[in-house]
């Protein structure tokens, strides 16, 4: 079991795309060519991106089994019916 | 029959086959699916408040200062890759470059919060606080005056939500990576003991979840509460 | 029925020689049993607490305006001349739901059972975090404490009900209450991360502990039941920690949360309260359901009618219980259109509790029933639960909500799930698992006087409360006879008052049946009630460390009269002539 060099991802390389991503989000929110609702969708891909890619590679979600995997989402379902039931309050 | 035969880091034996992880592991995701809610509770009501009061809010980069947040971003953001580099350390039994990962990490994480406590100072300072404008400071006197501010648009009549909104959450993500700092300070300080082996370094991949969880949360603050 | 001693020898006890201090041994203990001890005693302090609140609110609902006997010792801020001040009112009506249902039937279900019986169910030595385990007590204390201390400082205690709804909660100039709401929020805080270190520790147990052959679908209905309501507060609770800390905010810095004048949102916290509150009161019942389902085997001397079912029926009502909140907040001007959801969705989750009181009725159904002591307590459990449930379905519908919202109909509909469905299997879980606890019996005959006394009391107590309620009595409220339309309902009043302090009473009966069994009880053997589960397989009471030796599981959890034995009942870890031990589970499965 304690293997001199096992195989690791390339945590480097995840770093790298981690800052690339970080100062596309940093230009893209001040440059007014976008609309307010794109500039939103934009924003949320990149930040999502950047958290699937610490949630999946730093978190090893990638190398782990479905178990660990249906742990990690089980919360979120109930956060997005939390949120999307109370803006129905403002909006309808 | 205990676990010392079968190595830890594997789930007990003897028992049905469960998660399939050791027990510490399970308990941490498990835990951390409570940190989820409890951001959801603090970022959900954000997201709700704003939604329905879109114009008590300034524009980005106006009250906060997004250079600085984004520089402690990215120190984050490193924090979170000697973390991993420090479990990776520990997998291969390299004592050397876990501590040095380890206590990077831990630096790292403290002038997190150091920078943190910097920029609420001076949004105090400049009269931003939980309450919203602070009377006879410098954002109130321009949001009276109605002008262009900072090259944006005039600042709202009242930024009361933004402020409870913003200092409750990034506050509690403080709180959050302060505990991070003191556990990981305690893990350092273990692993300079020689405490960790390739055989067993649950401590140091516990802490690493918990490590990378406080950095995910960071990494969507940052763009709904800076760059929005 | 076995009753000879079990002679619990340490000496020849393999799993830990015991050589702990007197200090943790039984005050720091990471011993789950013990933990599982220590929130009994402190739970049901509250639980008396609370019960004594709760007979002050009817003193002044039975006889109001009028001095309480005894009242002399409560300062003039409370009850000057013994009668009763409205802000002490509305902090009885307060507290009395906020110790109940957070300091008492929470931690009587799952800080006590969760404790004490999911290492032994499941064949684990101990919990996987006995430290946190420990610490998860430890932090309850402090926010017992804290909540205590509301009743002396200035201002008096929180005043907005158990619900704290704001404004009025966030605003010390509504209510005249400031520290007392402060110390509420805090307190809840507290307690709500012993709850979560608990409820971690509870779920990664069941998960990975489980004894060879305890596969997910032997393991007995109180552990799927803490299994799920464990998920429930893991998720649940940080909602509620958040909301809190954001009301603190509201009342201490300044913020604006909750309070419309700078764009703030009452509604907000209804929603966040009760996306928190919803699945709470799931959270009370089903470990109740779980001990009921146990015990109704146990007494009918069969196996609990379509276990299956029960399983998906616990998960069902865990998953449906997170999209109905909205139907607490019908009458609060929400959105009318989400409200409809809530009336359909509301309507789904009758379902699943409607699958298990049949399965119940199915297990007595030709049973062999006998009608000890617990099994008495589970058959009130399975019907007062019908009538409480029932009566839900009608607050359930909308329209019907609009008219018996915050009556006396909803008050009755609380206290026939709470009482006449938790307590009341609490006092048959109590009792059947004392004996594993303490090592003795709890008197038979004084636990059916309590019983019957109980049954009778709290039903007139609790029944004339839906009539209170459709006659528009309202909730919270000091002197119904302000209003001339309530007048004529004050002898009903009356008369509920007088039940209840009977029904007070009788609990005294409980308290010394508990305590003094603990002392000269009979003796009690390893298993008292012939059950099946593995905590009976242990001497009683249960020893540091649990097993002598991991047992390993053969059977389905409820196999009484089953046709291969001649004893009417075949516990789990009895391996029958022809059985091969279970193959190890491969690691990483």
């Amino acid at each position: 079991m304690a293997e001199a060099k096992r195989h690791h991802p390339n945590y480097i390389g995840i770093f790298i795309m981690l800052a690339v991503l970080t100062a596309a989000e940093l230009g893209v929110a001040f440059v007014s060519a976008f609309s307010r609702n794109v500039l939103l969708l934009i924003l949320i891909v990149l930040a999502v991106w950047k958290a699937l890619l610490v949630a999946l590679y730093f978190m090893h979600l990638r190398f782990e089994t479905n178990r660990v995997r249906i742990l990690a989402i089980a919360p979120l379902p109930l956060a997005v019916i939390m949120v999307v039931a109370v803006i129905t309050e403002y909006v309808w | 029959m205990t676990h010392a035969e079968t190595g830890v880091m594997l789930p007990p034996v003897e028992a049905e086959s469960g998660s399939g992880v050791y027990n510490e592991k399970l308990g941490m995701w498990v835990f951390l699916a409570s940190e989820v809610m409890f951001f959801t509770a603090l970022i959900g009501s954000y997201i709700i408040l704003r939604f329905g009061n879109p114009l008590q809010w300034a524009a980005p980069g106006q009250i906060l200062n997004v250079p600085i947040t984004a520089i402690n971003t990215f120190l984050l953001i490193c924090s979170s890759v000697t973390m991993v580099k420090a479990f990776a350390a520990a997998q291969d039994d390299d004592q050397q470059w876990l501590r040095t990962w380890l206590l990077a990490t831990t630096l790292i994480g403290a002038t997190f919060v150091g920078v943190q406590v910097y920029e609420y100072l001076q949004l105090a300072h400049h009269g931003f606080l939980p309450s919203g404008y602070r009377e006879g400071h410098e954002l109130a006197e321009a949001a009276a005056q109605g002008g262009a501010y900072k090259g944006g648009p005039a600042l709202p009549a009242s930024i009361a939500l933004y402020g409870a909104t913003f200092f409750t959450m990034t506050g509690f993500h403080g709180f959050h990576v302060t505990m991070g700092v003191i556990c990981l300070s305690f893990v350092t300080w273990k692993a300079f003991q020689g405490r960790y082996s390739a055989t067993d370094h649950r401590g140091v991949e516990v802490i690493g979840l918990y490590w990378h969880f406080v950095d995910l949360v960071w990494i969507i603050l940052f763009t709904i509460v800076y760059l929005i | 029925m076995a009753t000879t001693a079990a002679p619990f020898d340490q000496a020849t006890h393999h799993a830990h020689v015991d050589d702990r201090s007197f200090l943790r041994k039984y005050l720091f203990s990471t011993d789950h049993k013990i933990i599982g001890i220590q929130f009994l005693l402190m739970s049901l302090l509250f639980l008396a607490l609370g019960g004594t609140l709760a007979m002050v609110m009817r003193w002044q609902l039975g006889y109001p305006g009028q001095a309480m006997p005894g009242g002399g010792i409560l300062p003039e801020t409370m009850a000057p001349g013994g009668i009763l001040l409205p802000e002490f009112y509305i902090a009885l009506v307060t507290m009395h739901g906020t110790f109940m249902v957070f300091f008492a039937i929470m931690p009587l279900l799952v800080g006590v059972f969760a404790n004490f019986l999911i290492p032994l169910k499941i064949g684990a030595p101990d919990m996987a975090f006995p430290r946190i385990n420990m610490a998860s007590f430890w932090i309850a204390v402090p926010a017992g404490i804290l909540m205590l201390a509301g009743f002396f400082v200035e201002g008096g205690h929180a005043g907005a009900g158990w619900t704290a709804y704001a404004p009025l909660s966030a605003l010390p100039e509504m209510t005249g209450v400031s520290w007392g709401q402060q110390l509420w929020c805090l307190s809840l805080v507290i307690l709500g991360l012993s709850s979560i270190l608990g409820s971690m520790n509870y779920i990664a147990t069941i998960i990975n502990m489980r004894a060879p052959g305890m596969t997910w679908f032997r393991l007995p209905l109180s552990i799927w039941a803490l299994f799920i309501t464990s998920i429930l507060v893991l998720l649940a609770i940080p909602i509620l920690s958040g909301a809190a800390i954001m009301l603190l905010f509201d009342q201490v810095i300044g913020t604006h949360f909750f309070l419309p004048a700078e764009g703030g949102q009452p509604l907000l916290w209804q929603h966040l309260f009760w996306f928190f509150g919803h699945p709470e009161v799931y959270i009370l019942i089903l470990p109740a359901m779980g001990f009921v389902s146990d015990i109704i085997a146990n007494g009918s001397r069969k196996p609990i009618f379509g276990y299956h079912s029960m399983v998906f029926a616990i998960i069902g009502i865990g998953f449906l219980g997170w999209v109905v909140w909205g139907h607490h907040m019908f009458q609060s001007g929400m959105n009318p259109t989400l409200g409809m959801t809530f009336m359909i969705s509301t309507m789904f989750i009758a379902v699943p509790s409607a699958i298990k009181t049949f399965n119940w009725m199915g297990t007595m159904w030709r049973g062999s029933i006998q009608f000890h002591v617990p099994m008495l307590h589970a058959i009130a459990f399975v019907a007062m639960f019908v009538i409480g449930g029932l009566s839900g379905v009608f607050m359930a519908a909308t329209p019907v909500d609009i008219y018996i919202h915050d009556t006396y109909f909803i008050v009755a509909h609380i206290h026939y799930v709470l009482f006449g469905g938790s307590l009341f299997a609490l006092f048959g879980a109590i009792t059947f698992w004392y004996p594993k606890m303490f090592g003795r019996l709890m008197s038979p005959f004084w636990g059916k006087v309590h019983f019957a006394l109980t049954f009778v009391f709290y039903n007139l107590v609790f029944w004339p409360m839906h009539e209170l309620g459709l006659k528009g009595h309202m909730r919270r409220i000091y002197d119904p006879s302000q209003y001339e339309f309530l007048q004529p309902l004050q002898p009903m009043n009356t008369f509920i008052t007088v039940s209840a302090f009977l029904l007070f009473a009788v609990q005294i009966i409980f308290a010394l049946n508990f305590i003094l069994s603990w002392f000269f009880g009979a003796k009690a053997g390893r298993n008292p009630w012939n059950d099946t589960g593995l905590e009976w397989s242990t001497p009683s009471p249960a020893p540091h460390g649990n097993f002598e030796r991991t047992p390993t599981v053969y059977h389905a959890p409820y196999e009484f009269s089953h046709p291969q034995v001649t004893e009417d009942f075949l516990p789990q870890d009895r391996q029958l002539e022809g059985q091969s031990r279970p193959a190890a589970a491969p690691a990483g499965h």
